[in-house]
């Protein structure tokens, strides 16, 4: 997984609960990396799982819940980071339909070794998208925080239905609706 | 401060610091790998630029070492290059010079070439068309052209052509058309004259023999044998020369080809042959193979078997006759062949005897025309004929017919 994800994890979690809970969360985990991490560098998911799961342990709220949350402030980042790839889409449905064979084709180009999940469109019309996302890290609420905020970017909101395929959540239907 | 906070702040800064010296360490990678790739690339950038310059090279020499003129012009005719033989056929002094090649078409070619140029516009070629050009020089040429459309990316962007000067070929054209015109219309002449010699030439014969007969038939008691004799030997010399006017009227209309080839069976037309000839009763005829059917004239191919069979009955001198017809197949002709038992020609004389007038037996049946009216007819079906013979024991004649 990219360091970025959890350096800007990292932060958001010092932002959110202070030093002591990150402090905690690393010192719990059993970690390769010691808790060390650099955006350019690769780590382990086992990692961030760990980290989840004590952070949820820790605040009482569901990993899904904070995994949303980590993916709105992280579209933040990508909003800083590649303002030229948003620019070039007008409409939140086109932007979400292309992950597959835009966004992700670029960001191959930029980390060859990134592990990607996949996002199936199934349906799509002018304001609804029907699509299916498989990852075996089961982190859909990660994808539903983007999406959300994806809408917001071009100022408009939408109603996502998520609907488990498979019971660990490596496959996961979203039904969007603009509103 | 409270001791566990104090160590906690110093793991957070010692993470701090690892993550950094970790950060540098990659960024150190990331810049060697950087340095290794540009190297790498301009490695590879030094090849393709020799390599491109090899190539750019090579159509260089293509484009100047054409024979043939080659030019390169934008969509509305404006030259953008051309080689040396360009530059010579249309009148430039160098290449660099600026020039409209619709401008240097002639004013009544205007109309085809417009039209020529929308096929190239369509079709994307254009080939063997040929028009009027004055060159910068105001020199009238007749140019022969292919064309062909250079595209870049699917749009038309200019049009390339090889111009062939084709004035002097065209003019050689019109000349051996004319040429030919005139010997087909002599040669008519002649056919017509021959006819009309002829039958000029046999009437007074005729009237000689009727007068000889007539003074014959007065004088019958009057007459000795001498005179007598001598008057047949006038008859005898008459029905000679009336068969030579014959043959050659003969001869020269074997010259003339008719367009009507037809399908002949030569099995056929050589056993016709054998009921229409006379032939002796100590004679026979054999065909040995069963003969092809070739593509021909049938009355020429029917004369060219009836003088060579003709011919090797006359010349049997043998109390049994013999004449044996053959044929083989090489490929692209038949080869047949006549044979005889006759009294043989000399070998001095096989050369010879396929030319006008030249009968080796004084009779008054050979007027020396027959064989070579078969020579005729054999290099009309673009064959060969030769013989083989031994005096006194026979002859064989060879000819090839082109299948």
């Amino acid at each position: 997984m990219k360091g970025i994800v959890f350096t800007e994890f990292l932060d958001l979690v010092e932002d959110k609960f202070g030093l002591e809970v990150l402090d905690k969360i690393i010192t719990q985990s059993n970690l390769e990396s010691g808790g060390i991490y650099t955006s350019v560098g690769t780590y382990k998911f086992s990692e961030m799982l760990q980290l989840l799961q004590h952070l949820s342990a820790h605040t009482d709220i569901s990993i899904d819940d904070l995994l949303l949350v980590y993916a709105e402030h992280f579209f933040g980042v990508l909003e800083e980071s590649y303002p030229g790839l948003l620019a070039t889409y007008k409409d939140p449905i086109e932007m979400l339909s292309s992950i597959e064979n835009h966004i992700h084709v670029e960001v191959r180009k930029i980390y060859p070794d990134a592990e990607l999940p996949t996002f199936e469109v199934l349906e799509k019309t002018e304001d609804s998208l029907v699509m299916v996302y498989k990852s075996n890290r089961a982190m859909h609420h990660f994808g539903l925080g983007l999406m959300n905020k994806t809408f917001e970017h071009f100022n408009s909101t939408a109603t996502i239905v998520l609907e488990k395929l498979k019971e660990d959540g490596t496959e996961v239907k979203f039904v969007i609706n603009k509103n | 401060m409270s001791q566990d906070k104090i160590d906690m702040l110093q793991r957070a800064l010692a993470r701090e610091k690892a993550a950094r010296k970790q950060a540098e360490k990659i960024l150190e990678n990331k810049a060697a790998e950087l340095y290794e790739a540009k190297q790498k690339l301009e490695k590879s950038y030094s090849e393709l630029e020799a390599l491109l310059n090899k190539t750019d090279s090579q159509l260089q020499g293509v484009f100047e070492n054409i024979v043939d003129a080659y030019v390169i012009m934008d969509l509305m005719g404006n030259i953008l290059k051309m080689n040396d033989a360009a530059v010579g056929l249309l009148g430039f002094s160098d290449a660099s010079e600026n020039g409209n090649l619709m401008d240097m078409v002639h004013p009544t070619d205007l109309k085809l070439v417009a039209g020529t140029f929308k096929n190239l516009l369509f079709e994307g070629t254009v080939t063997d068309s040929n028009f009027k050009i004055v060159t910068k020089q105001k020199i009238e040429k007749l140019v022969h052209v292919n064309a062909s459309i250079i595209y870049d990316e699917g749009k038309p962007v200019a049009a390339q052509g090889i111009v062939r000067d084709i004035t002097e070929i065209n003019s050689l054209q019109i000349q051996k058309e004319r040429l030919l015109e005139k010997l087909e219309k002599s040669n008519d002449e002649l056919q017509e004259y021959a006819h009309i010699v002829s039958h000029d030439l046999k009437s007074p014969l005729r009237s000689i023999d009727a007068l000889v007969n007539w003074i014959k038939e007065d004088n019958k008691d009057k007459l000795d044998e001498i005179s007598l004799h001598n008057f047949s030997l006038i008859e005898t010399t008459l029905e000679k020369m009336e068969q030579l006017i014959s043959d050659v009227l003969v001869y020269s209309s074997v010259g003339v080809e008719t367009l009507e080839k037809e399908t002949v069976d030569l099995d056929a037309l050589v056993s016709d042959l054998k009921t229409i000839l006379f032939v002796p009763d100590h004679v026979s005829i054999s065909v040995i193979q069963p003969l092809p059917k070739i593509e021909g004239e049938k009355v020429k191919l029917q004369q060219l078997f009836q003088n060579l069979i003709s011919n090797a009955i006359k010349f049997i001198d043998k109390e049994v006759g013999l004449v044996e017809i053959d044929v083989k197949d090489n490929g692209t002709h038949y080869q047949f062949s006549v044979k005889d038992n006759g009294i043989g020609i000399e070998e001095k004389f096989h050369e010879k005897i396929f030319k006008i007038f030249h009968a080796l037996n004084k009779s008054k049946h050979s007027t020396g025309i027959g064989l070579s009216i078969v020579k005729k007819i054999v290099d009309l079906h673009q064959g060969q004929i030769w013989l083989e013979s031994i005096p006194n024991l026979g002859t064989t004649f060879f000819f090839t017919l082109k299948k």
